[in-house]
């Protein structure tokens, strides 16, 4: 196993090296980050040559990738424009841990811009993953307990509606309704955007009021999705022979359902949790973006839409990096948990 | 292990947190509208053209006030922005959420009133000829401050953080945004602490618009770039805890909001209000029920269709003109442009063809009128100058004397074998979009095809080394929102010398064209220190713009403001918006 962790590493470098290389390719295609600097006017042509030459954007594309993967610091800028390189460069390269500083929020390192929201972006993930997790959970075991009852087939109607609806409908639909029509009504509301009120300060207590609506929104348009899974492999654990003897044997019911049906029907659900936890790093876009919620979803549109290079890069090198790891981690949970697979 | 009465309990369990959730979290004292509507206060008229440049009376220096003793409450008031600021660095942005910010935190030397008029703020008065401010050849000017400037922190403020503003704009190790106009100053010195003379090179018309627009603190600044050898990674530019306005940065969490609170020692007295609360909510959508909410007292950049809804939910609409025209630029470059564009005659006809009062009046609900000219609301258009009436059979008597013509009765004219038929691009704006869906009905009824393209900001604006598809010729008429150096008239988009090449990539005639007589009189206005003559100048120009269409005009873009009536004293600027925002108060 662990010699099956160690290759599995090691093949996961290159692969990162590809992804870097595709995506800063993309990025660089995406527009032109001076477009956005004249603020809403046109940027004016002395300061695009002065800005292009000073931030290293006149360098041809393969350079870029150079700079940014093992640094400027051995190498010499023309920072006062008169065609001789006399400033060495101060950036270190990703591959000794330096992303670089944003474009945008201009001297800013981009660890710092990504680390500010991160925490932000997990708090309202992870919550809404153990929601949606949960919730499908219960569901999806009722709905397969009892098949075709007029209970689940009501469910599932529920489930496949809230999940057809876009998320951006959804959020703003429940926004309208608990937080400015019910203050309007004098019923006890939800507040709109933010982490928190003002006047009251950042506390635990507003930050939970803060994300009632958002996760709702995040869960309600994903339970159908799990549910739906737990419901189907739940199904077909509970036709096994082995709950035909446990039946039998005369074993209580709950044990029946949840140490021999769930267990071995979770085992694909573990799967694919695990897959889905490293995109919990990006963040939803949509919904901190309708919320204003602080995250690195809204990071990442801000900063695409300005063609911050640095920031994008980091993020996505961060969920690239996490999409390998938790791969592995899914396979390895998986032959854990399930003694028939073994690796080599 | 999982036993159903486990179950059972687990999901009460889940169901009593929430509610105890719910009722623990204290809800935030109601900040709403008032629900009947309440008197809006006088909404400020579309701001009058800038006056000229007169030495204006300085501002009453308000009394100090006494600190209010033991407040009940603390008067915040809070704001929505709709892009959060990139950096709050003067030098490093051009971005407005962060540049009409300067007013709370940071000073100009002069800022503008709500008739677009400047006023001083450091300087005792606004410098001209007759006060010895400039010099008769034009070339020098003088500020005298005022004695009493002090930083936030009590250091005083003098000449040389001015000086100091200037060499850090100029140096080549800083990555500022933009060193314009500084880069026209020959020789900048400060004879005493109180008086800043600056020498240009030539003389410098655009002077009163474009100088001093924020200020670096020396004593904070100088060590941090002697250490680092660059201010590019300051710590002050997101965290700028000294400044010298009415209020002080206190935080500014990423992604999330901003805090200004009031300055105790501000040298013209302490604001009325203590603290500026901005929220960032990027989405049109949530601004607006935010708004509604009450969760934000101050709005901006709001699309015309929700005006009518804010206004039924209590709030005020405040209108003010910075400068903004909406318009068409035309590819006149004979290389890659179309043949009919370049004719002037079919420039006139699209002219005619397009209803654009009926435009403002259905698209904008009539809050803004048609524009003639990139200088409308300006003391700096010729009088005799109105948009282009609507004329549809005019146009189509000029396309016929053009010699466009349609003899395949398809519905589109042609010439030589080349149809009448062109790109027409802009951005992805909701209220370009449906722009475009008129414009093309329009010109299709006097048999012009337009093909419509649409493309993102950062992609639109690219410049021709990147591939932009207006500066790279791609687009015959091209539609965007701009601004000359509001409020001075100055503006680049005509010169030579601007048009992008190989050699010049970064050019932003995106025109391609050059009209050596508008070149001409561009290059003059720019040293026309006496504003009569640089008037003229202008006259001739924004007559010469209108009759050969170099550029077409759809609708003045002002700002738009959405306030709750609870703010009070309210006054808005359309160069530098909050500029009484020591005034403010809340009910």
């Amino acid at each position: 196993m662990t010699r099956y962790i160690i290759r599995r590493l090691l093949q996961a470098i290159p692969l990162l090296f590809i992804i870097s290389m595709i995506l800063f390719v993309l990025m660089q295609n995406m527009g032109d980050p001076l477009a956005t600097m004249g603020g809403r006017t046109v940027t004016k042509s002395a300061d695009r040559e002065r800005l292009s030459r000073q931030l290293g954007l006149d360098k041809p594309i393969y350079v870029q990738y150079l700079y940014w993967l093992i640094g400027n610091d051995w190498a010499k800028a023309d920072l006062d424009g008169d065609g001789i390189p006399e400033t060495p460069g101060t950036r270190k390269g990703v591959l000794r841990g330096d992303f670089g500083t944003s474009l945008l929020n201009r001297g800013v390192p981009v660890t710092k811009v990504i680390g500010d929201r991160l925490p932000n972006t997990l708090l309202l993930m992870v919550t809404a993953e153990l929601v949606i997790i949960v919730g499908s959970m219960l569901i999806g075991i009722y709905s397969a307990l009892n098949q075709y009852s007029t209970a689940d087939n009501i469910i599932s109607t529920a489930t496949f509606f809230l999940y057809s609806l876009p998320i951006f409908f959804f959020a703003l639909v429940v926004m309208y309704i608990f937080a400015v029509n019910f203050k309007r009504w004098g019923l006890p509301y939800l507040p709109t955007v933010g982490m928190f009120e003002p006047q009251v300060g950042k506390t635990p207590a507003q930050v939970a009021w803060h994300m009632v609506l958002p996760v709702a929104t995040l869960s309600f348009v994903y339970f159908a999705a799990y549910s739906r899974y737990i419901r189907s492999t739940m199904l077909e654990a509970m036709g096994k022979d082995y709950i035909r003897t446990a039946k039998a044997k005369g074993l209580p019911r709950p044990e029946i359902i949840y140490i021999h049906g769930l267990k071995n029907a979770a085992l694909p659900i573990v799967t694919v949790v695990a897959l889905d936890l490293p995109f919990l790093l990006g963040g939803a876009l949509v919904t901190e973006r309708i919320f204003a919620w602080p995250g690195t979803g809204r990071l990442f549109l801000d900063h695409l839409a300005r063609n911050d290079t640095a920031v994008v890069m980091g993020l996505l090198m961060m969920i690239a990096v996490a999409v390998v790891l938790f791969q592995i981690v899914a396979d390895v949970l998986y032959a854990w948990l399930d003694p028939r697979i073994r690796y080599k | 292990m999982f036993q159903k009465p486990f179950v059972r309990s687990l999901l009460f369990m889940l169901i009593a947190a929430s509610f105890v959730l719910a009722g623990c979290a204290q809800p935030a004292a109601p900040t709403a509208a008032p629900v009947e509507p309440t008197q809006p206060p006088a909404a400020v008229e579309p701001t009058q053209a800038p006056a000229v440049a007169e030495p204006t009376q300085p501002p009453v220096v308000a009394e100090p006030t006494q600190p209010p003793a033991a407040p009940a409450e603390k008067k915040v008031t809070t704001f929505i922005w709709t892009q959060e600021f990139d950096t709050l660095n003067p030098l490093y942005t051009n971005m407005w959420f962060s540049t009409i910010t300067h007013q709370w935190w940071n000073c100009w030397a002069w800022d503008f009133d709500e008739k677009n008029a400047p006023r001083p703020v450091l300087v005792k008065e606004i410098p001209s000829v007759e006060n010895g401010g400039i010099s008769e050849d034009g070339k020098t000017i003088t500020l005298k401050l005022r004695e009493d400037l002090v930083w936030s922190d009590g250091t005083p403020l003098t000449a040389d953080d001015f000086i100091f503003t200037y060499e850090m704009t100029m140096s080549p190790k800083n990555a500022v945004a933009a060193t314009s106009p500084y880069d026209k100053i020959e020789k900048i010195e400060a004879p005493d602490p109180q008086t800043l003379v600056m020498t240009f090179k030539d003389p410098y018309a655009p002077w009163v618009g474009t100088l001093w627009h924020g200020l670096l603190p020396k004593h904070i600044l100088q060590p941090v770039f002697d250490s680092d050898g660059t201010l590019d990674k300051a710590e002050w530019s997101r965290a700028p805890t000294v400044g010298c306005g009415p209020f002080v940065f206190a935080e500014w969490e990423s992604g999330s909001f901003a805090r200004f609170v009031a300055n105790e020692k501000y040298w013209a007295g302490r604001p009325k209000l203590d603290e500026i609360f901005v929220r960032f909510v990027p989405d049109d959508a949530s601004q607006i029920a935010a708004l509604k909410a009450g969760d934000g007292d101050l709005g901006t950049f709001i699309a015309y269709p929700d005006m009518p809804d804010l206004e039924a939910a209590g709030l005020t609409l405040v209108k003010t003109f910075s400068g903004y025209n909406e318009g068409y630029y035309f590819l006149l470059d004979p290389a890659k442009g179309h043949p009919a564009i370049q004719d002037v005659k079919v420039r006139q006809a699209i002219a005619y063809a397009t209803n654009r009062q009926k435009l403002t009046e259905d698209l904008l609900l009539g809050k803004t009128v048609p524009a003639a000219t990139m200088w409308d609301a300006t003391p700096y258009i010729d009088p005799s100058i109105t948009p282009y009436p609507y004329d549809p059979e005019k146009a189509k008597a000029l396309l016929d004397e053009a010699g466009w013509v349609d003899t395949n009765g398809d519905g589109v004219r042609e010439k030589d074998g080349t149809d009448l038929s062109f790109i027409y691009g802009t951005t992805t704006r909701e209220i370009r979009k449906d722009t475009q869906a008129v414009v093309q009905q329009e010109l299709a009824a006097v048999g012009i095809k337009v093909e419509l393209q649409n493309f993102d900001s950062d992609i639109y604006f690219a410049g021709y080394g990147e591939g932009g598809p207006a500066a790279t010729g791609q687009l015959d008429m091209f539609e965007y929102s701009t601004v000359p150096q509001f409020p001075d008239p100055d503006t680049f988009d005509f010169l030579c010398a601007e048009i992008p090449s190989d050699e010049k990539p970064s050019g932003t005639n995106w025109e391609g064209w050059c009209d050596p007589e508008l070149d001409a009189l561009f290059q003059k206005q720019a040293t026309e220190v006496d504003f009569a003559a640089r008037q003229q100048t202008f006259y001739q120009i924004s007559k010469m713009i209108y009759d050969k269409v170099y550029w077409l005009g759809l609708w003045q873009d002002p700002d738009f403001y959405a306030v709750n009536p609870k703010l009070l004293n309210i006054k808005f600027s359309g160069v530098t918006p909050f500029f009484n925002i020591a005034e403010w108060d809340l009910k």
